[in-house]
């Protein structure tokens, strides 16, 4: 009786953890400024390796606003990965 | 009706040439930075990257460190790389900035016709693959990315490799 007691309380616990985890990963929006995109057949790379950056889920890129609006998973990417990203693809963070 | 009849053969017979990017390469004949002639058809046999790209286009130049990783781990295995300017820039510049890097593929000066034969896309870098029997198998806008190589360029290279096994098993039997 005690065992099944213990099995169901840990079960709860790790139910009800899994619920905790789900709703605080949340899902954020940043605009990060990017410098030197004068060219604008070229800066549609900058949108692609965001775009191919695990937990992006979208990302606008405008050269003539020299602007990411990127939409993200917290959990999975840090806004220090995406800037390093757009960094690779040949563009400067503007800080 | 002859319309429809006509294009319904059309779509039976030539499939993959309809729907896909699939076909022959245009003949391409450059003079390379070093003025060596760059010919096309010189790499029948090997699966070529065209990258056009600049020199004032920053991912093309963030991207070129890879491309002479990728030249050195998989000329081996029939990988060939030619980098053509697009638009038109000035040689010496271009190779200032090529021997910079070290680039280890011909590079060579492009035309605005030259892209156009290949490829509508504005988009910059842009890389056109051509397969072993310089047919185009796609092409790459923007930044080529790792996973990109691996899904569309390595299944190229490992298929020529194994023919070429195939081929080298045959002549020693």
């Amino acid at each position: 009786m005690l065992k099944r007691v213990t099995n169901f309380a840990l079960t709860s616990v790790m139910v009800l953890a899994l619920g905790v985890m789900t709703a605080f990963a949340t899902t954020k929006t940043t605009t990060i400024r990017v410098t030197g995109m004068n060219c604008s057949h070229c800066s549609s790379s900058v949108a692609k390796a965001l775009k191919a950056t695990p937990g992006v889920q979208e990302a606008e890129v405008s050269s003539e606003k020299g602007e990411a609006v990127i939409t993200f998973d917290d959990e999975k990417v840090t806004e220090a990965k995406l800037r390093e990203v757009i960094n690779g693809a040949g563009f400067k963070v503007a800080e | 009706m002859v319309q429809v009849i006509f294009l319904t053969a059309l779509l039976a017979l030539f499939p993959a040439q309809i729907f896909s990017q699939e076909r022959k390469a245009p003949p391409l004949t450059l003079k390379s930075i070093e003025g060596q002639t760059v010919r096309l058809s010189d790499y029948r046999g090997k699966v070529v990257l065209i990258n056009f790209w600049a020199t004032w286009c920053p991912p093309c130049r963030a991207e070129i460190p890879d491309l002479i990783k990728f030249q050195k781990e998989y000329g081996k295995d029939g990988l060939q790389i030619i980098g053509v300017t697009y638009p038109p820039e000035e040689r010496a510049s271009v190779r200032r900035f090529t021997r910079r890097l070290k680039v280890n593929y011909p590079i060579a000066l492009g035309t605005r016709e030259i892209k156009a034969s290949f490829s509508r896309d504005e988009t910059l870098p842009l890389t056109v693959i051509i397969d072993r029997e310089g047919v185009i198998r796609g092409t790459i806008a923007g930044i080529l990315l790792p996973e990109e190589f691996n899904e569309q360029i390595k299944p190229l290279l490992q298929q020529q490799k194994l023919e070429g096994e195939i081929k080298d098993a045959q002549k020693s039997n």
